[in-house]
C-alpha cells in the first residue's frame, strides 16, 4: 500500500533495512526451506533484485488470525515489512480505504498487474443458499473470488479455512463451506495451512515466486513441502520420552512436571504436518508442546472434526517401534478413558477438586 | 509455582556420530577453495547434530584470530575457526534466538565485504555532507 516501484531492497533500504540484515534474513529463510546455501546465495540475489510483488488478499469466512499471525508483532519484522508495508495492494481489514475506494482500488491493482499479482486468500467460501452467508460490498465471496483469481498468477489459501475449509466447514458445516482448491481449477494453488499459518510460510512462498519466478515443490495436499515435510512428532523434543513410553497422564502430574510426551493427552504430532517444533511462535520463543499443552493438528485437513482435542490418538504414529505402548495406550484411550470421563466429571463437580482432560472432554 | 519452576528434562544423548561427517565435508569444501577458489559452506540447522554434537565440533574446529559481530536484525557473529578459511557463522534474532548456523568455507564471508550499490551511495552521502561544509 506504499511504495509502488524499484526492487525489494530498495524498498526495504527506504523503510530502513540494511541490505547485509536482508541478506542474513535470506540466509535464515534459505535455511529454512531447505534450500541449499550455494542456491540460498542465488536466492537472496535475485531476491534483491526483484521487482515488489503486487499482491491482493482476500478475507472471506475467517476469524482474521491469519492476518493477525502474518501482519503483526511487537516490532515490525522482516515478513510484516514485505507483506504489510510493501506488497500489499489490497486488504480490507488492513487498508484506509472502504466501500466503492475500496473495491475500485482492487480493481485498479487487478488492471495494472493483470497476469502476474498474487491473490492471498483466508477464509472458506459459504455456497449454501447462492451464497448469502458471507458478502463484502454486496458480492458473494464465491463470485468476487472467481473474478479476482482470472488475472491473478496464483492463488496462495492462507490459513487451514481457504486451505481445507476449517471452522467455518466444521460439522454440521451450516453455510456450505468450501475451501479455495474446490472452485480455482485453472491456476496454481498453494496451500499455507495451519490455524493460524506460521508467518515465514507466507514469505518463504512469496520470495521463492520472486527469486525463481516459480512456486515452490508442494506435497499432495499442496502445501510447500520445504514446511510441511515432516510432522510435528518427527521434530518434538519431547519424543525421546515417547520413545521410552513416558506419558504425561494429566496436565500436572509427576510426567507433565518433568516434561513427558503428551500423546495420552491428545497430542496430534504424529500425524500433523506443520514446522512449529523448529521453525516455532512469536519470533522463535516456543510452540504448543513446549507450553505443555499437545500439538491439536491444526494445519490438518477437518481438525476440528478429529475426535476432540484430548483424546489420545488411536495408534501411536510409529506402532512397530512402540508396540509395548501401543497395547497401554489401546487401553487408556478405550475403556479407561470412557469411564474415567464420567466418573472423573461427577466427581470434580461434588468435591471442587481440580478437572482432569478427560472431565474437559464431555 | 511459577512457569519457570517447572524443569523440562531432556534426556538427550551424547555423541550421535554426525559430526565427524561434517569435518571430512569441511576438508572437502576446504579443498575446492585452494584448487578452485570456490567457496562452500554447511547449513548446520538443517543437520541432525545433537548439543554434544555440536561442542565437539567447536572443540575440534577451534578459534583463529577474528571475530565480528554484527548489530543487523538481531546479533550475529562470524567466528574465524583455528583453519583459516573456515568460519562459523551464527544469527540471531532480536529476542536473542538463534534462528540460523552456518560453516563458510571462503576468503571473507559474504556479509563482510561492502557492496557496490552501497559503497556507491555511501559515497553520495560523504560528498553531499562535504558540499555542506562550504
Ligand atoms: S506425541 Fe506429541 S508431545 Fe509426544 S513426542 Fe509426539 S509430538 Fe511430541
Amino acid at each position: 500500500m506504499n511504495e509502488k516501484s524499484g526492487s525489494l531492497i530498495d524498498s526495504l533500504e527506504r523503510q530502513g533495512v540494511s541490505r547485509r540484515t536482508f541478506m542474513k534474513y535470506c540466509a535464515t529463510l534459505a535455511s529454512l526451506m531447505a534450500l541449499p546455501p550455494a542456491v540460498g546465495r542465488a536466492f537472496a540475489e535475485a531476491l534483491a533484485k526483484a521487482t515488489r510483488p503486487s499482491v491482493i488478499w482476500l478475507s472471506f469466512q475467517e476469524c482474521t488470525g491469519c492476518t493477525e499471525s502474518l501482519t503483526r508483532s511487537h516490532t515490525p519484522t522482516l515478513e510484516s515489512l514485505i507483506f504489510d508495508s510493501i506488497s500489499l495492494d489490497y486488504h480490507h481489514t488492513l487498508q484506509a480505504a472502504a466501500g466503492t475506494a475500496a473495491e475500485a482500488a482492487r480493481e485498479a491493482a487487478m488492471k495494472l498487474n493483470w497476469g502476474k499479482y498474487l491473490l492471498v486468500v483466508d477464509g472458506s467460501v459459504p455456497m449454501k443458499d447462492g451464497g448469502v452467508y458471507s458478502t463484502i460490498a454486496g458480492v458473494s465471496n464465491h463470485d468476487m473470488l472467481m473474478d479476482t483469481v482470472k488475472g491473478a498468477a496464483a492463488v496462495v489459501a492462507v490459513g487451514t479455512c481457504a486451505a481445507f475449509g476449517g471452522l467455518p466447514k466444521a460439522q454440521p458445516n451450516p453455510t456450505g463451506a468450501v475451501a479455495i482448491s474446490d472452485l480455482v481449477k485453472d491456476k496454481p494453488v498453494v496451500n499455507v495451512s495451519g490455524c493460524p499459518p506460521i508467518p515465514v510460510v507466507m514469505t518463504g512462498v512469496l520470495a521463492h515466486f520472486l527469486a525463481f519466478g516459480s512456486l515452490p515443490e508442494l506435497d499432495k495436499l499442496g502445501r510447500p513441502l520445504a514446511f510441511y515435510g515432516e510432522t510435528i512428532h518427527d521434530r518434538c523434543y519431547r519424543r525421546p520420552f515417547y520413545d521410552q513410553g513416558k506419558f504425561a497422564k494429566t496436565f500436572d502430574d509427576e510426567g507433565a512436571r518433568q516434561g513427558w510426551c503428551l500423546f495420552e493427552l491428545g497430542c496430534k504430532g504424529p500425524v500433523t504436518y506443520n514446522s512449529c517444533a523448529t521453525v516455532k511462535w512469536n519470533d522463535g520463543t516456543s510452540f504448543p508442546i513446549e507450553s505443555g499443552h499437545g500439538c491439536l493438528g491444526c494445519s490438518e485437513p477437518d481438525f476440528w472434526d478429529a475426535g476432540g482435542f484430548y483424546r489420545a490418538l488411536s495408534l501411536p504414529a510409529n506402532p512397530l517401534h512402540v508396540a509395548a505402548t501401543a497395547v497401554e495406550v489401546g487401553a487408556v484411550v478405550g475403556v479407561g478413558v470412557a469411564l474415567a470421563n464420567r466418573a472423573g466429571k461427577s466427581a470434580a463437580k461434588a468435591g471442587h477438586e481440580t478437572a482432569t482432560l478427560a472431565d474437559l472432554e464431555k | 509455582m511459577s512457569l519457570g519452576d517447572i524443569p523440562i528434562q531432556l534426556e538427550v544423548g551424547g555423541l550421535t556420530g554426525s559430526a565427524p561427517a561434517v569435518l571430512r565435508e569441511i576438508a572437502y569444501l576446504l579443498e575446492r577453495l585452494t584448487r578452485y577458489g570456490e567457496a562452500g559452506s554447511i547449513d548446520l540447522h538443517g543437520l541432525p547434530l545433537s548439543p554434544a554434537d555440536r561442542r565437539w565440533l567447536l572443540d575440534q574446529l577451534g578459534r583463529g584470530e577474528i571475530e565480528i559481530a554484527l548489530e543487523i536484525g538481531g546479533g550475529s557473529r562470524i567466528v574465524e575457526t583455528a583453519y583459516p578459511g573456515v568460519w562459523w557463522v551464527a544469527h540471531d534474532n532480536e529476542q536473542g534466538v538463534r534462528t540460523s548456523e552456518f560453516i563458510e568455507v571462503t576468503l571473507i564471508p559474504d556479509l563482510v565485504p561492502a557492496h557496490p550499490d552501497d559503497v556507491e551511495s555511501g559515497l553520495k552521502n560523504l560528498k553531499s555532507r562535504i558540499s555542506d561544509l562550504s
